[in-house]
């Protein structure tokens, strides 16, 4: 009953809007994986949208359409992912960046931006969910908003180790990239889980002391920050998010 | 000019199967509306451009998703609409809530034959469960849904903590479901 309440709730501000970035980011991959979270919310959605009558149409500039029609030409029409986004592992904890790589690739010669990549990320949340056995190995992309993703970050909830490698992420100068955890029973505020000192290579990290089932459905952040990590035990420069997705066994 | 939600529907499907012409006369039908509802969030013309943008490119590569079942197609647009220009608010800014935008504003006249398209029952009970809402929490409610305010936001608006509007957000949530399933 308690938590039926607390999806109700918890779907019921996600429309409304008033959610964080962060906790807007947990519950988009949550729906994926709880129907009935996603159902509280399309239910949501029905009850309040009557409210946009409200809202006062405004023309759009005339060059707008043009430059949407430019962005959906050619061979970009690829929203589903059901040519396989595998971003999967083949040894339990390393991540098959070669694949990954030629999919970026792809996504790069498609050219159609930000929208598209996200689509492709969210089909790959819906394409596993349905066809892929339960894993213990999980992945989240970290991309910033319209570029292509800067980190992989594996986990296998078993051994709870992570595997942080860069993609497209480079050193930046006189700066250092830290990685954050925040979830439900882990930390309500941003964690620090420590520096990536080496942006060129891999980085691996243990988490004992975290319940893998609250590891599952945590949110991840890289920011940037000063040398030595953020002054304030906050993120405090530009981040990235990411959440888990299963991965392949 | 489009007269109903199963033109839009019609057209929709359409663009599912690659119409660019169907993609072209969605556009002009609907594009005011989301415009409208991405501008109000944003309040920037240029993030609005952008944002509109992207919209449609979902659109287009997404139109095979849409489930007549669970939403009408103006629902499932302007759905996207928001979510894109929510995210867009909640990563770029820190609470810029200027007075200019006024409280009044909720109640705006002007209507499209889109929004008609929405009006009805449904609108008019939502109204009443809103305005059925103690004190100002109709206001609170709209101002989250229509102008994308955050909880912070919303707690400079009123002049309370964030706490406070938390648990007036959730009261007020609840008041309305059961209002409206009543």
């Amino acid at each position: 009953m308690r938590e039926r309440e607390d999806i109700e709730l918890t779907a019921a501000e996600y429309v409304l809007g008033t959610l964080t970035r962060e906790e807007r980011v947990a519950v988009e991959a949550r729906r994926t994986r709880e129907p009935a979270l996603d159902a509280a919310i399309a239910v949501w959605e029905r009850h309040l949208s009557p409210m946009l009558d409200d809202v006062a149409p405004v023309a759009p500039p005339p060059d707008l359409f043009p430059a949407i029609e430019a962005a959906i030409a050619g061979p970009a029409r690829e929203g589903g992912g059901q040519d396989g986004a595998r971003v999967g592992t083949r040894d339990g904890t390393v991540t098959d960046l070669a694949r990954m790589r030629r999919r970026l690739g792809r996504w790069r010669a498609a050219a159609v931006g930000a929208a598209a990549i996200a689509a492709c990320l969210a089909g790959v949340l819906v394409v596993r969910e349905v066809i892929l056995p339960p894993s213990r190995t999980f992945v989240a992309v970290f991309h910033d908003g319209d570029t292509q993703p800067r980190f992989l970050l594996s986990v296998d909830l078993e051994s709870r180790e992570l595997t942080i490698r860069p993609v497209t992420a480079e050193p930046v100068a006189d700066k250092t990239y830290q990685l954050w955890i925040v979830g439900e029973g882990i930390s309500p505020i941003p964690r620090s889980l420590g520096l990536l000192e080496d942006v060129s290579g891999t980085t691996r990290k243990r988490l004992d002391q975290v319940d893998p089932a609250l590891l599952r459905n945590a949110t991840f952040g890289i920011s940037l920050e000063p040398p030595g990590g953020s002054p304030t035990g906050q993120p405090t420069g530009p981040a990235l998010h990411g959440t888990l997705i299963p991965a392949e066994d | 000019m489009l007269a109903s939600s199963s033109d839009i529907s019609r057209l929709l499907d359409r663009v599912a199967g690659g119409d660019r012409q169907a993609f072209a006369d969605l556009y002009e039908a609907t594009a005011p509306k989301l415009y409208g509802i991405i501008l109000r969030i944003l309040r920037r013309r240029d993030e609005t451009d952008e944002v509109v943008q992207d919209v449609y490119v979902k659109i287009w590569q997404r139109a095979g998703d849409f489930d007549p079942a669970r939403a009408s197609p103006i629902t499932w647009m302007a759905t996207i609409a928001r979510n894109r220009a929510l995210d867009e608010v909640r990563r770029a800014r820190v609470a810029t809530v200027s007075d200019d935008i006024a409280l009044e504003r909720a109640a705006d006249p002007a209507r499209s034959a889109l929004g008609d398209l929405e009006a009805g029952e449904d609108r008019r009970r939502l109204e009443i469960c809103l305005d059925a809402l103690e004190g100002e929490r109709g206001s609170l409610v709209r101002l989250a849904y229509l102008d994308g305010l955050s909880r912070q936001d919303l707690a400079d608006r009123f002049g309370q903590p964030v706490g406070t509007i938390k648990t007036w957000l959730h009261r007020s949530l609840k008041q309305l479901r059961d209002c409206l399933t009543a």
